[in-house]
């Protein structure tokens, strides 16, 4: 797959080549999240980008994780087959030390003004360019009413019924973040003891640890009745599968997860890559993701309207715990030792 | 030089040594190329420095392979490992062996009917058969249904556990085991077995003491190659064991992917490649003492 579309963009990037001036046209290589995310960021913010930019021809080279586009990255890092990459904030953040990227300020990209001060990490290249949330998940044929508390995956009626991706997945390390503040734990990055207690109590109910190939699966078809997963990806499911899986915010709260949009340092069309970063953070594009695929927008000027608007976290930014996802990933290795020796037992 | 003297010599003045060389001289260096300079680079790898972010840095040094040896989790991983691969080595011959003795004996149409069922399994994927036993072994499953049938309460949990993993792998390294064995049965020959039961040992006297040890060098072999393939394998439990069984193939798969630690996932691959070497050496002396 990776390498037939390596050689794919390699052939549009040569055929683009000799095309050369007559064209005059640019091809714009944008690396970002396979299936669902490729097919929905295609129709909201790439084929609209390239309408209004006729001579940028824009090639979505897709990965199913951000790990496996930091691979690529590294590899090409003399030189770069890509120009613009979306990955997940604590990925950019190892790509940032490493030299692969161009640090995105005003200077370069108009619209990082309107930004939310959260979607700009100091120590990262690149800004967000989308927020999701963890979202409580469940199954609309055995969960009549939108449960009010992540503890009620605890509750007897849903022993076995309970799909979690655990830690070091940070769906499962975002439960134990919230679970902890919920409990009265005030530094997550000193302990999570409080966080491991609740979801230790959540434990014995849990089938699997490892949905795969994801947590949504297994709660539209019954398997499961519970389930912690991303909004986004929980709001297309639900319209998928005619809305057999609903998803809610508890009262505890929720996190963020964001993804960023870097510039890839030495890349073949630096300049398309520019105007393009640009419009993805520009209120239009990021409107008509939003309204698409029900991530939160990370431009403040973004007006959602209508269903996305119920169906995002924009109404409920004041239940949105803030993590520092930097400073987390020192301690990763250290909640995911307790995590084994504390919450699996529990699950055996 | 190899080549060299293929050049400039009459191929006919090639020694029996020259053949040979010339022979391998490209799977020599198709390994070199496709395995040998890979594991050199992944040796690199666990050198290189790891920051917290997943960042690698420019340095090389010797903290990951500090840390992961002082690490009784690493200890844990290996004996999990190499636990969990034993176990399934032994349920795959136990269940292939009659298999293998029946199409030995069989012959024609029949014998290639049985073929064809043995090897069928190998032409889909281990991913498209582990999705086949979570469908059996669910808790709606095949299983749990005929177990509740038979009116058991609350039948046992098949998978997302280690049961699972075992149950799988042990059917899709199979087909592997009745080829080994196969290839093994050659030394097998009828006449003998005839020849003990008419001086009067019993059926079971001539198993045990005709028919497998012909059957040892076989048995090894299969032995090697499945548990080769079960401690390396990685779809299969990371599918089947729902996030609680820790093996070292899908720790290195989380630190590569997940927590973005490459130098660590480098030296754990470089820990399961010394399993291998350990286990090729048992294999030799094993096989020099059936000899």
């Amino acid at each position: 797959m990776n390498a037939a579309h390596k050689f794919g963009t390699l052939c549009l990037l040569a055929a683009g080549l000799m095309a050369g001036p007559a064209a005059a046209e640019t091809n714009l290589t944008v690396m970002a999240y396979s299936g669902l995310f490729q097919e929905r960021y295609t129709k909201a913010v790439l084929e609209p980008f390239m309408k209004a930019h006729p001579d940028i021809k824009v090639t979505f080279f897709p990965l199913p994780s951000s790990a496996a586009m930091l691979g690529n990255l590294r590899a090409q890092k003399a030189a770069p087959q890509a120009d613009v990459v979306i990955m997940d904030v604590s990925v950019s953040k190892a790509g940032t030390d490493e030299g692969l990227f161009t640090k995105i300020d005003e200077t370069n990209i108009p619209n990082v003004k309107d930004l939310y001060p959260n979607a700009r990490i100091p120590s990262v290249a690149g800004v967000g360019v989308t927020f999701d949330n963890l979202v409580l998940l469940y199954n609309a044929e055995q969960v009549k009413e939108a449960p009010k508390s992540w503890m009620e995956m605890a509750k007897a009626p849903y022993k076995g019924k309970v799909v979690i991706p655990g830690v070091p997945d940070i769906q499962g390390l975002g439960l134990v973040l919230i679970l902890n503040k919920a409990n009265g734990g005030t530094d997550y990055l000193a302990n999570v003891d409080k966080g491991l207690a609740a979801v230790a109590e959540i434990a014995p109910n849990v089938q699997t640890w490892e949905p795969k190939p994801e947590v949504y699966a297994p709660i539209i078809t019954g398997q499961a009745a519970l389930g912690v997963g991303y909004n986004a990806r929980a709001q297309v499911n639900s319209e998928q599968s005619g809305g057999k899986i609903k998803a809610t915010i508890p009262q505890e709260g929720t996190i963020f997860q964001i993804n960023t949009i870097n510039l890839v340092a030495g890349a073949p069309a630096a300049e398309a890559a520019k105007t393009f970063v640009n419009y993805a953070l520009s209120p239009e594009a990021q409107k008509s993701f939003t309204e698409t695929m029900f991530y939160a927008p990370t431009n403040s000027k973004a007006e959602i309207t209508g269903a996305a608007l119920d169906r995002t976290a924009v109404k409920n930014l004041d239940k949105v715990m803030a993590v520092d996802w930097i400073a987390l990933a020192q301690v990763r290795d250290k909640i995911a030792e307790q995590w084994r020796r504390r919450v699996l037992p529990a699950s055996r | 030089m190899t080549s060299l003297t293929l050049c400039h010599a009459e191929p006919r003045r090639l020694g029996p040594l020259g053949t040979a060389s010339a022979l391998l001289l490209p799977i020599a260096v198709v390994n070199a190329i496709g395995f040998l300079w890979p594991v050199v680079n992944l040796l690199k790898m666990s050198f290189r420095e790891a920051q917290a972010s997943g960042a690698l840095g420019a340095g090389y040094n010797l903290d990951t392979w500090t840390n992961a040896l002082t690490d009784s989790f690493t200890l844990e991983l290996i004996t999990n490992s190499v636990g969990v691969s034993l176990l399934i080595t032994v349920l795959t011959l136990i269940a292939s062996y009659p298999i293998a003795l029946y199409l030995h004996r069989s012959t024609g149409t029949w014998r290639t009917v049985l073929m064809v069922l043995v090897v069928a399994p190998l032409l889909t994927s281990a991913v498209v058969r582990t999705y086949g036993w979570i469908a059996i072994l669910s808790d709606r499953g095949l299983v749990a249904n005929a177990l509740m049938a038979l009116g058991m309460a609350e039948p046992p949990r098949l998978m997302f556990n280690l049961t699972g993993v075992v149950i799988g792998l042990t059917e899709i390294l199979m087909p592997y085991m009745i080829l080994a064995l196969l290839s093994g049965f050659g030394r097998l020959d009828p006449r003998l077995e005839e020849a003990a039961l008419t001086l009067g040992a019993s059926p079971l006297k001539t198993f045990w003491r005709v028919v497998l040890p012909l059957t040892a060098p076989g048995m090894a072999l299969g032995g090697l190659l499945c548990f080769v393939l079960a401690i390396s394998s990685f779809v299969t439990p990371k599918l089947l064991g729902g996030g609680r069984v820790f093996l070292l193939a899908t720790e290195i798969y989380d630190q590569a992917i997940v927590t973005l630690n490459w130098p660590l996932a480098a030296a754990l691959s470089m820990i399961v490649l010394v399993v291998f070497g350990i286990s090729l050496t048992l294999y030799a002396r094993a096989l020099r003492r059936i000899a």
